[in-house]
């Protein structure tokens, strides 16, 4: 099944920033491994074991979020267009065969991308190796960056974007050619299918990942192995929590659309961002996600460090210029993670374009029975307001958690035992209000001017 | 001296519009030079067979779509060149539509659909107000089913829902754009029954496109379309008339 070029707009930029991260994770690696080691090959094995793993697991996380945003893009897609596959069906297309040619799509979609991303990335290195080396910070020869191994991620980019167009096409099998002739206004909102065994399933993950995560913290407080118990669980609930979207996400966006006053187009906008539980959960997991990542290794690391600072107060000399080492460690590491929030936010910018591409009749409704030009563009940005602020608040809420529980359990035992207070940087709380705005405002512009394109006409028009 | 829109028994009029959609070889002339009013509280139909210019008249009268040229009026307000933000109040507060999909908002559920046009001008209505759509969907039939949101209607109720929408302003005009095509006959002879009373009884001014005879003999006048004129203008007439009128208007094309 061809999609159009558009459509496959955000999925080509979560793949060339992922094989961007990809490239710049490997170059670094390469560089950073070379400036530390010096000469000794001895230490350059064990440097590059450790960096390594890093790289790989920060990559694995930017490909694991931009394939939740592909899945979810492409369902988009094959939501809105339920009529033209309903049509290809009619007349005789096979469904299996449409979803293997649009999982097929995801492959050049994905090598283009990463490739486009790969490329990006390379001239990125190529500019900060220059610019260390004006600045002096850098050596006049530095390794070889650009090596065969920048395959790899191109390889597993495109992997992931296959994999994700092929789980989010599955829709197409549910299409039944009689939908080609039906006059639906808008397509059916995505039944949750087996919803109660979904339900049960999230419930079951979340209460054992819950009490695994608090015997994660019962444990820490003697010894660092709770981290293990604690990390079990951390990763059992999240699958639950992300498992459960549907249902909870509502939830959350209904209670920030409620703080949003009453006047008919906030009304209208937190109506619209619930209309579909399926899309909303679709649109906004992925950030949750990119949040929690981002909140909980910053919460982690700033609860570690008060740790520390109260350990350094007692042993001053063992502790001296561990400071600075642990504030530069925490942004760094922020920006690595920070990485998965933005694939996450394209996502979600594309899912409200999508959507509002998809209400155009609904649209050029309200235009005809006099919503003005500005109400329907503070409708929009109302919506895309909502569903920043939820995930970001949700994804804040739930980092914090993991954040803090995760340094109790790896740390509690360092000080005699004892719970300390989570502890929350403020550039990382600035940081998520700046990009819920930023997003909800960026989300908005395109979206916004083409709902206003909107001729009341097309309302009226039967199609 | 102009004699105004009003002083001629009118609630809307058009004069001299022309309409045209694409250039070149595939252009369309959808109104050529058409001038014609709907009277005041009488129930209207705009008759005419598929791209006969019926819905774009419509849409000039309703100021949805804009003319080539000629004047278009709405009571006594020239809305020719008017800006889009006062059209859109116009529309919001003195035109009422009632769509061939029923076209409610699928979020609201009927009581706000019916309250939309007050919503969004940010008032409640007022006792009077409040008063005559308490009527008005008693009359419908849909008191009871106003907290339902538009799915859980039939096509019949939904089309009720628009029809109380279209009406709770007391508009100058209400435009009705194949309000029957989606229904079953029986719900849309209803429909065309609570439109006829709504003129009757109210003096609602009700224009309404269509191209079933059966439809147009519901009306008090009827206007025929073909190829962007008017070709033929009748009072009440049953729908064998109406059916003969349309054979004869497609021989001679």
């Amino acid at each position: 099944m061809r999609m159009r070029w558009r459509e496959y707009r955000a999925t080509i930029l979560v793949a060339a920033l992922s094989g961007a991260f990809g490239a710049l994770l490997l170059q670094g690696t390469v560089l950073l491994t070379a400036l530390v080691a010096g000469d000794s090959i001895g230490e350059k094995e064990s440097v590059q074991l450790a960096l390594g793993l890093v790289a790989v697991v920060f990559f694995a996380i930017a490909i694991f979020v931009g394939g939740i945003v592909t899945a979810n893009t492409v369902g988009t897609v094959i939501a809105g267009r339920t009529r033209d596959i309903a049509l290809l069906r009619l007349v005789g297309a096979d469904a299996r065969r449409l979803r293997a040619s649009t999982a097929r799509d995801g492959i050049l979609v994905g090598l283009v991308g990463s490739l486009i991303g790969t490329v990006v990335g390379i001239g990125i290195m190529v500019g900060l190796v220059a610019l260390g080396r004006s600045t002096g910070d850098l050596p006049e020869t530095t390794p070889q960056l650009v090596t065969p191994m920048l395959v790899a991620p191109v390889v597993a980019v495109t992997l992931v974007t296959w994999l994700s167009s092929w789980v989010g096409s599955r829709r197409i099998l549910a299409v039944s050619p009689i939908q080609a002739s039906a006059a639906a206004v808008e397509p059916d909102a995505d039944t949750v299918r087996s919803a109660t065994g979904r339900r049960i399933t999230a419930i079951a993950l979340v209460a054992v990942g819950a009490l695994l995560l608090a015997a994660g913290v019962v444990i820490g407080l003697v010894t660092m192995l709770g981290i293990l118990v604690g990390m079990l669980g951390g990763i059992l609930s999240f699958s639950g929590i992300v498992l459960a979207a549907p249902f909870v996400m509502p939830a959350v966006l209904r209670l920030v659309g409620r703080a949003m006053g009453s006047s008919p187009t906030a009304r209208l906008a937190a109506e619209n961002a619930v209309r579909n539980p399926a899309r909303s959960s679709r649109a906004t997991i992925g950030l949750v996600i990119g949040v929690t990542l981002v909140t909980m290794f910053a919460v982690a690391t700033s609860s570690y460090y008060d740790m520390i600072v109260r350990a350094s107060e007692q042993y001053p000399d063992d502790f001296a210029g561990v400071d600075e080492t642990l504030a530069m460690t925490i942004g760094v590491f922020s920006v690595l993670f920070g990485f998965s929030a933005v694939i996450a936010a394209v996502g979600m910018v594309n899912t409200l374009s999508l959507s509002v591409l998809q209400r155009q009749r609904e649209l050029g409704l309200l235009r005809a029975l006099g919503f003005t030009a500005g109400q329907v563009r503070r409708m929009v940005l109302a919506e895309a307001a909502q569903m920043s602020v939820a995930s970001v608040l949700f994804g804040l809420v739930l980092g914090v958690v993991y954040g803090w529980c995760g340094a109790q359990a790896l740390l509690g035992s360092m000080l005699g035992g004892g719970l300390v207070a989570p502890s929350m940087p403020w550039f990382v709380l600035g940081g998520a209000v700046l990009v819920a705005a930023v997003l909800a405002a960026a989300a908005s512009v395109a979206p916004a001017r083409r709902a206003t394109r909107v001729s009341p006409v097309a309302a009226l028009a039967v199609d | 001296m102009t004699i105004t829109t009003t002083e001629m028994g009118l609630a809307a009029r058009v004069a001299g519009v022309s309409r045209r959609f694409g250039v070149g070889h595939g252009a369309v002339v959808a109104l050529d030079d058409v001038s014609v009013g709907i009277r005041r509280g009488q129930f209207t139909a705009i008759m005419g067979p598929s791209g006969s210019g019926k819905s774009t008249l419509m849409h000039v009268m309703a100021g949805l779509d804009s003319s080539d040229n000629g004047s278009v009026w709405v009571g006594d307000t020239d809305i020719t060149r008017l800006p889009d933000r006062d059209l859109t109040l116009l529309r919001r507060r003195r035109i009422g539509f009632v769509f061939q999909s029923f076209n409610l908002v699928p979020t609201l559920d009927a009581r706000s659909n019916i309250l939309l046009p007050f919503d969004l001008d940010g008032r409640k209505p007022n006792v009077d107000e409040s008063r005559w759509i308490d009527s008005l969907v008693t009359t419908l039939g849909i008191a009871d089913r106003l907290t339902h949101r538009p799915h859980e209607l039939s096509g019949g109720q939904q089309q009720r829902v628009a029809i109380a929408r279209a009406l709770a302003t007391r508009p100058d005009l209400v435009f009705a754009d194949e309000p029957t095509g989606n229904l079953d006959s029986r719900s849309g002879r209803e429909v065309l029954t609570l439109l006829t009373e709504a003129c009757s009884r109210f003096g609602q001014s009700i224009a309404m496109v269509t191209h079933d005879p059966v439809a147009a003999s519901y009306a008090d006048r009827i206007l025929f379309l073909a190829d962007g004129r008017i070709v033929d203008e009748r009072e009440r007439s049953t729908p064998e008339q109406i059916s003969a009128i349309m054979l004869a208007m497609e021989a001679t094309r």
